[in-house]
């Protein structure tokens, strides 16, 4: 019935070619890095795009053994594993505290923590590198860690807390005349009702995380640390002449969120919706 | 997922539910406990960071020794500053593309959700670039951009010889190299949210208006863009932020500020003066300058939209 949407043939084919053109450029960079990096570097030398005339996983060996992109893809593990856990955890425990928990100064608190939405990181990379070699966490992986934490904190705290507040008064109440404690309301309630909106705050958190360039460049310097977009980027300066190989790396760096995104869809597109309809 | 029913709002919880004092006080105090890990993180890794900078923006600072207060000389410096000036530049040139980071989404968005032939395949595919790294995008870019990269492999394979250019080797073609990884790493995001936004809408109203004749760009412009304000408020307050503060990556894997600082953007400029030659208070106050030059513009997009709604 929807399916009206423009009526004059020719124009409404004009537009699906274009929208499906822009589809298939958005799919290129994956089809790319897929068929350079089962090429050798002879067949590379040969010709650089069209299917490969080799099938060889040297250029993955290469890559995650000489370049370190093994090394550089279980500190992405960690720290990702690390700082979603973390901030999920504060903006569950906030997220309470905000919506369900009855205390002075709540709103205020509340609205306090929200204005730091808006601050572009990045102009903080001064003070943040300088606090971060004073506690001396550069090069560890709680620099990241915290500081991811940190950066996504209010929109999680948001989210957690619009959350909680939607579930029925009613029910919070009927624990509490039961006798259930604080920390029980918490627990076995709340969270458990709150496993669709945790998982939403996990893939879209991981995602940011997984991605994280800048501060990722500034805090982690040493090898054993680094996580795999700041060592994709210098591969370009170090593997500059093995091409399948320097792919290879990029492919492994952006495999794990695109097959995030192949099964987790709903939930990312469902953390981006809860942020524009605020 | 909405906020609708607001969990037991302050004033009245005191007077309700029993005389017991002590779960009252107890639940007040845990209200607190819950919500300080949260405040703590927060105020030691932004809050902060925040205050250092608007304090060391006044600073001269090398980080090694104390920094020595030198009142406004940063900011004089800033403003006869030629390279940041020509960065500032940079970035007002990707800001210009804005427009066509609120408008052409909208159009995508508007023929998915009118279920244009493949809207699936369209939904799925216009997210990818969110999904991948913006380094790797980067390095992809500069890859398929060099003298001898595909895309001039491409150009001469198909007898478009002529065309063949050192894309990254010239400033202006730089420039619009990074400005269209920019524009099109973020459309599909932009895609996403207004479909978010469309969906809210009421279908009996676009229905309503086509009975009543409206063609599609009508029922665009008069059902649809007004029931979505409020995200494009938000697309337009965040590209304009992302012209401005979130360049830095594209910048430094496309072309490295180069060739020469033809490609500078505000940020590569405050990374150069705070790593490279050690002036942290001089980069704080490029920092602070360049926040409160978004927060204006900011303000003032945001009131020029409710402006117009009033």
């Amino acid at each position: 019935m929807r399916n009206r949407a423009v009526r004059p043939r020719p124009l409404r084919w004009a537009l699906v070619a274009g929208m499906t053109g822009l589809g298939i450029s958005a799919v290129i960079p994956l089809v790319f890095m897929l068929q350079a990096a089962f090429r050798t570097q002879l067949d590379w030398a040969n010709s650089k795009i069209g299917l490969p005339t080799t099938f060889s996983l040297d250029a993955f060996a290469r890559a995650w053994v000489q370049a370190s992109i093994g090394t550089y893809f279980i500190n992405s593990v960690i720290v990702t594993v690390g700082a979603v856990s973390l901030s999920v955890a504060l903006a569950a425990t906030s997220g309470y505290a905000f919506s369900t928990l009855r205390w002075r100064g709540r709103t205020f608190t509340y609205f306090f923590i929200l204005a730091w939405m808006a601050i572009p990181p990045l102009l903080l990379m001064v003070p943040i590198y300088v606090e971060m070699s004073d506690l001396g966490l550069i090069d560890t992986y709680w620099s990241v860690i915290l500081l991811y934490s940190a950066l996504n904190l209010p929109f999680n705290m948001y989210l957690m807390t619009a959350f909680f507040r939607a579930v029925p008064v009613e029910l919070v109440e009927a624990a509490r005349v039961d006798g259930a404690s604080v920390h029980t309301i918490f627990r076995s309630l709340l969270l458990p009702l709150s496993v669709p909106a945790l998982a939403t705050l996990v893939i879209f958190n991981a995602l940011y995380v997984w991605n994280e360039f800048v501060f990722a460049l500034l805090l982690l310097h040493d090898d054993s640390v680094r996580t795999l977009t700041v060592g994709v980027n210098q591969l370009v300066g170090k593997f500059f002449f093995d091409y399948p190989a320097l792919l290879a790396g990029m492919l492994i760096t952006s495999l794990p969120m695109v097959i995030v995104y192949l099964v987790f869809q709903k939930y990312l597109v469902r953390a981006i919706a809860a942020g524009a309809l605020k | 997922m909405q906020p609708s029913v607001p969990a037991g709002t302050g004033s009245s919880s005191a007077g309700t539910s029993g005389r017991r004092r002590n779960p009252l006080r107890s639940e007040a105090k845990w209200g607190v406990l819950y919500a300080l890990p949260a405040l703590a993180v927060l105020a030691i890794f932004v809050i902060y960071p925040v205050g250092s900078i608007i304090v060391h923006a006044f600073t001269r600072w090398d980080g090694f020794t104390d920094p020595v207060f030198v009142g406004l000389k940063n900011f004089q410096a800033l403003f006869a500053d030629q390279t940041f000036a020509s960065a500032l530049r940079n970035n007002i040139f990707f800001a210009l593309s804005v427009p066509i980071q609120l408008v052409l989404p909208l159009g995508l968005a508007f023929l998915i959700h009118e279920r244009l032939p493949g809207w699936r395949f369209y939904r799925w595919t216009y997210f990818l670039p969110a999904i991948y790294s913006t380094v790797v995008l980067g390095v992809l870019a500069r890859l398929a951009l060099q003298v001898d990269g595909p895309l001039n492999e491409a150009l001469a394979g198909v007898g478009l010889g002529g065309l063949v250019h050192d894309w990254l080797g010239d400033g202006p073609t730089a420039l619009a190299s990074i400005l269209f990884v920019f524009v099109w790493a973020n459309f599909g995001y932009n895609v996403v949210l207004y479909l978010a936004g469309m969906s809210g809408i009421d279908a009996q109203l676009p229905e309503a208006a086509r009975l009543d004749g409206a063609n599609q760009l009508q029922v665009l412009r008069h059902v649809f863009v007004p029931g979505l304000r409020r995200v494009m408020e938000i697309v337009l307050v965040t590209s304009t932020i992302n012209a401005f503060a979130y360049m830095f990556t594209y910048v430094f894997t496309i072309t490295n500020g180069g060739p020469g600082f033809s490609t500078f953007v505000a940020e590569f400029d405050i990374y150069n003066n705070a790593f490279a030659f050690q002036k942290l208070g001089y980069a704080c106050a490029m920092g602070l300058c360049l926040a409160l030059l978004i927060s204006i513009l900011g303000f003032i997009q945001i009131r020029s939209l409710t402006g117009g709604r009033e």
